[in-house]
């Protein structure tokens, strides 16, 4: 049969943001699918390199709008480096609920908008939504922000916690905790979700190695690599943090590998609030000439909720001379030119749902 | 044979005008049919402007066009907690042509103008514009950066203005009640 050539995008309602996507077809088959990005490019590394240090934290998080508390996180972290500062220990703590509420809110969105490009089951986004929301919620008490928090100051952070802030987070943890496993056990016995999710997809270990993809994408071809654990931040390490991987490599251990994490990130959230020390967590205030950088070349990584983020970072003076981002959005949309091939038309939205690209990420 | 046989002035009311045209075509059909459908299709605009108007700000059909942050803030205007049918802006269609009003949540790149410009094309008339977030409104943190424009008012004419990074889903609540008192009457336009 004659090869067809379709466009998708970039202003679709599957494609999660402006990605542009032409497919080849041999009748309903894909044959070659090519990613075309770059409408959201807006030249982030190089406005971080004309503002100083705590400037911008709030660029950082625009890259990632669905997790944005992480990837501020992670700039952070590089100033801190750079510039030879240690976080103070109740602020790790408040850190790691924070990005850990983050990761649940992360994947609740992504829940609510993958399971809508599988099979219309829209109950499921507005029950994801109104989760998020209470996520969202539990958040602005803490920091003030409702979506950008611009909380994390060098060393610490800009507020500490409000004082009811434990009863009410142990409160919205049992109530997602509960309402998490009931979304599992509705899908998981949902003929129509199984039939498009198992066995989509595929990627196997080595292909996932040599792709180069991380989080939750990578977990899901069955590679027990997590940065947390791995190279363990703040008070990852003692914490009892479990990897959660799944064998499998289609798109339901991917769905499988987010669905656990965002249990492990309940039970890390309680066990740091169990575990919190008392003391002082605000950081330095921002200053319009702050410390001078110890090191000239820092690299920090971070498990973000999409993957693995690695923040390169030449500090002179005042402001970065070069920044650098290795996104985890853009190497795991790389994948779409592999996956879909051999499968249906229908079935690339699942697998590009199932990688889980945020385009203001992948495009910078 | 388009032109019609009789002046508007001697007629004292559109009722008027209407029997006399309903006459005029059942005797002996003196005047082109097309001509009085025309007439007619007037006289029910001025009777039933008002019904339109109300039924178009009543049913505002947004497009499901997300460009960036705000876009988050835009689904959650659409889901439980804001709930936006309550207001009548229905349902997220994923389809320019169905859709009445379209809002530009994020900023716009330069390889994004002709696409935009585009959907806002393929929308139907009457179609309006809400800029939400600061990036859609001046261009925002990305101000300085050399692919953006600063404001989606350069390429496109925009009915409502939504400041906030990001705005509230309820803003958007409020922008889309005033853009229905725009659309009913009641808020001139400036011009500038």
């Amino acid at each position: 049969m004659a090869e067809t050539k379709i466009n998708i995008g970039p202003v679709h309602p599957s494609t999660h943001g402006v990605l542009r996507l032409v497919v080849t077809l041999d009748g309903d088959t894909v044959k070659h699918v090519e990613p075309h990005i770059g409408f959201l490019h807006r030249g982030v590394e190089k406005l971080v390199e004309t503002r100083m240090y705590m400037q911008s934290p709030s660029y950082m998080e625009k890259l990632d709008y669905v997790a944005p508390i992480s990837y501020d996180e992670a700039f952070v972290a590089t100033v801190e480096a750079a510039l030879g500062i240690e976080v103070k220990e109740r602020a790790q703590y408040i850190r790691v609920i924070q990005l850990e509420l983050q990761r649940i809110a992360s994947h609740l969105l992504w829940l609510g908008t993958a399971i809508n490009d599988v099979g219309q089951l829209f109950s499921v986004f507005m029950w994801c939504f109104k989760d998020r929301d209470i996520i969202l919620r539990l958040l602005e008490e803490a920091t003030g922000g409702r979506m950008f928090y611009v909380n994390m100051r060098l060393g610490g952070l800009n507020r500490d916690l409000s004082p009811g802030f434990a009863n009410h987070a142990y409160k919205v943890l049992d109530y997602l905790e509960h309402r998490i496993k009931e979304y599992g056990s509705y899908l998981e016995s949902n003929p129509v979700f199984m039939e498009r999710m198992k066995n989509i997809g595929v990627m196997s270990k080595a292909e996932a190695i040599s792709m180069g993809v991380t989080g939750p994408t990578l977990r899901g071809s069955g590679i027990d690599f997590d940065i947390r654990a791995n190279y363990p931040y703040y008070v990852y390490d003692k914490l009892r943090f479990r990897t959660q991987f799944e064998n499998g490599g289609d798109c339901f251990a991917r769905y499988k590998v987010r669905m656990d994490e965002m249990q492990e990130s309940i039970r890390l959230v309680r066990e740091c609030l169990h575990t919190i020390p008392e003391g002082d967590a605000i950081g330095m205030p921002i200053r319009l000439i702050g410390p001078q950088p110890k090191e000239k070349e820092v690299v920090v990584k971070r498990e973000l909720p999409r993957g693995e983020v690695m923040m390169y970072m030449v500090a002179e003076g005042q402001r970065p001379y070069r920044f650098s981002i290795r996104a985890p959005s853009f190497i795991n949309t790389s994948v779409l030119q592999h996956l879909p091939r051999g499968h249906r038309l229908q079935d690339l939205f699942p697998i590009l749902a199932s990688v889980d690209t945020v385009l203001a990420d992948v495009d910078r | 044979m388009d032109e019609t046989p009789y002046t508007q002035e001697q007629f004292a009311s559109a009722k008027q005008e209407m029997d006399y045209l309903v006459a005029e075509s059942l005797k002996g059909r003196k005047m082109p049919i097309n001509a009085v459908f025309a007439k007619l299709s007037d006289v029910t605009k001025a009777i039933a402007g008002g019904a339109i108007t109300w039924g178009r700000k009543s049913s505002l059909w947004p497009m499901q066009f997300g460009l960036a942050c705000c876009a988050m803030e835009l689904l959650d205007f659409g889901s439980a907690r804001v709930d936006a049918e309550r207001g009548g802006y229905l349902l997220f269609r994923g389809t320019p042509r169905q859709t009445d009003v379209m809002i530009v949540a994020g900023w716009v790149t330069k390889a994004m103008i002709p696409e935009v410009k585009r959907l806002y094309e393929q929308m139907a008339e009457p179609r309006y514009v809400i800029a939400y977030g600061e990036c859609a409104t001046c261009g925002g943190p990305w101000w300085e950066s050399y692919n953006i424009i600063q404001g989606i008012d350069q390429v496109l004419p925009v009915d409502v203005y939504v400041a906030g990074c990001p705005p509230r889903p309820e803003n958007l609540f409020g922008a889309l009640m005033k853009l229905q008192e725009k659309i009913g009457g009641k808020i001139v336009e400036d011009k500038v």
